[in-house]
């Protein structure tokens, strides 16, 4: 094995995020309602375009559940579909051209697809920018990026009660990392990528849960404990966890008893090749609440 | 039988003509004996299980006779 480059200064370390994904891969289907979902909006704006692509890469595939909602789509013509994940475990899922391959070191030649995907697959990616000139140079001249990922607002309300419990029962608060990107910064790290045209818009997403361990159980189901915390950490003692989920209930309860998480979802547009530019009808999407 | 096993044990061809080496994004010779992609320049030979191939730097063999690293 080499020595990671993972390992050393970086903020996410890509191996456990690996490992949490290869664990959640055997019991995603019944964890994949939020990738379901955005994997849903990113199709409407395939379709927004309105054009045909030959070959697309679904860059962080899961199990394939962008390809599967494709095929059911009569509207969005591509030709191919090639797909990635960084977990093998999630990768023999997909049907298809499918291969391994991390997000931080992308595998494909130059000017290879007219679209990429990515369903959820960049937070927890150390060099965002670097990931994202990757992504322009695997595009063919007025090839497409639309990419959906975690924003800022994503689970506030865990983090918000995990940080209140921490200082009230253990007096401190640990240092936490979350893979998360700002709107305001989205699009001019596209920009600052090369994208032409760059788009940045959010939707948010609230979702019910039983209780607030429904909500960290479906966490860990899709493989994405990392957005609470992307590197090993102590482990978070019983009291402490108690205190947090009994703040959540107290707090983020709505009428029926369940308690709310947000998903605060940045969507990604960027065109390679700064001379094109786009069709018509992109500038709609609006702000959706 | 074992030929389907083989037949399912292979890399796509479609895929053989888009990937690179993640590393130094040059291109890869196909060892289909050893079923193996091998990067000259990073002097590293991804696997391919199960005709899925691993393009992880940290997954690859290292070459012997190499000078790359």
């Amino acid at each position: 094995m080499m020595q990671s480059k993972s390992a050393g200064n970086s903020p996410f370390d890509r191996n456990l995020l690996r490992q949490r994904r290869q664990r959640a891969a055997g019991n995603l289907a019944r964890h994949d309602f939020l990738l379901r979902e955005t994997g849903a909006r990113l199709l409407e704006r395939i379709e927004d375009q309105q054009r045909e692509f030959k070959r697309a890469l679904d860059l962080g595939c899961h199990r394939g559940e962008l390809s599967n909602l494709l095929s059911r789509h009569a509207g969005i013509r591509i030709g191919q579909i090639v797909q990635s994940d960084i977990a093998p475990a999630m990768a023999q899922y997909a049907q298809g051209l499918r291969l391994v391959a991390d997000e931080e070191a992308l595998p494909f030649a130059a000017e290879t697809f007219d679209l990429v995907l990515s369903n959820l697959g960049l937070h927890g990616v150390n060099d965002l920018p670097g990931c994202l000139v990757q992504i322009r140079r695997a595009l063919q001249p007025g090839g497409l990026f639309l990419g959906a990922m975690f924003g800022g607002e994503t689970l506030h309300e865990l983090r918000h009660c995990l940080a209140g419990a921490e200082i009230a029962c253990d007096g401190g608060l640990s240092p936490r990392i979350a893979p998360m990107v700002d709107v305001r910064d989205a699009g001019a790290l596209l920009q600052r990528a090369g994208f032409g045209n760059p788009i940045a818009d959010v939707d948010t997403i609230r979702v019910s849960y039983d209780n607030p361990l429904a909500l960290l159980r479906e966490l860990r189901g899709m493989g994405e404990s990392n957005i609470l915390h992307a590197r090993r950490r102590v482990f978070l003692r019983r009291e402490t966890l108690a205190a947090a989920m009994k703040l959540y209930r107290e707090n983020f309860s709505g009428p029926d008893g369940r308690i709310l998480a947000t998903f605060q979802i940045v969507n990604l547009t960027g065109w390679a090749g700064a001379e094109i530019a786009p069709p018509g009808n992109v500038t709609r999407r609006v702000l959706r609440q | 039988m074992p030929d389907t096993h083989m037949q399912s044990s292979r890399i796509d061809p479609k895929l053989l003509e888009i990937l690179v080496c993640p590393l130094t994004k040059s291109a890869l010779e196909y060892d289909a004996a050893a079923n193996e992609l091998i990067s000259r320049k990073a002097g590293l030979a991804y696997p391919i299980r199960d005709g899925i191939p691993i393009m992880l730097p940290d997954e690859a063999r290292r070459l012997p006779d190499t000078n790359a690293g």
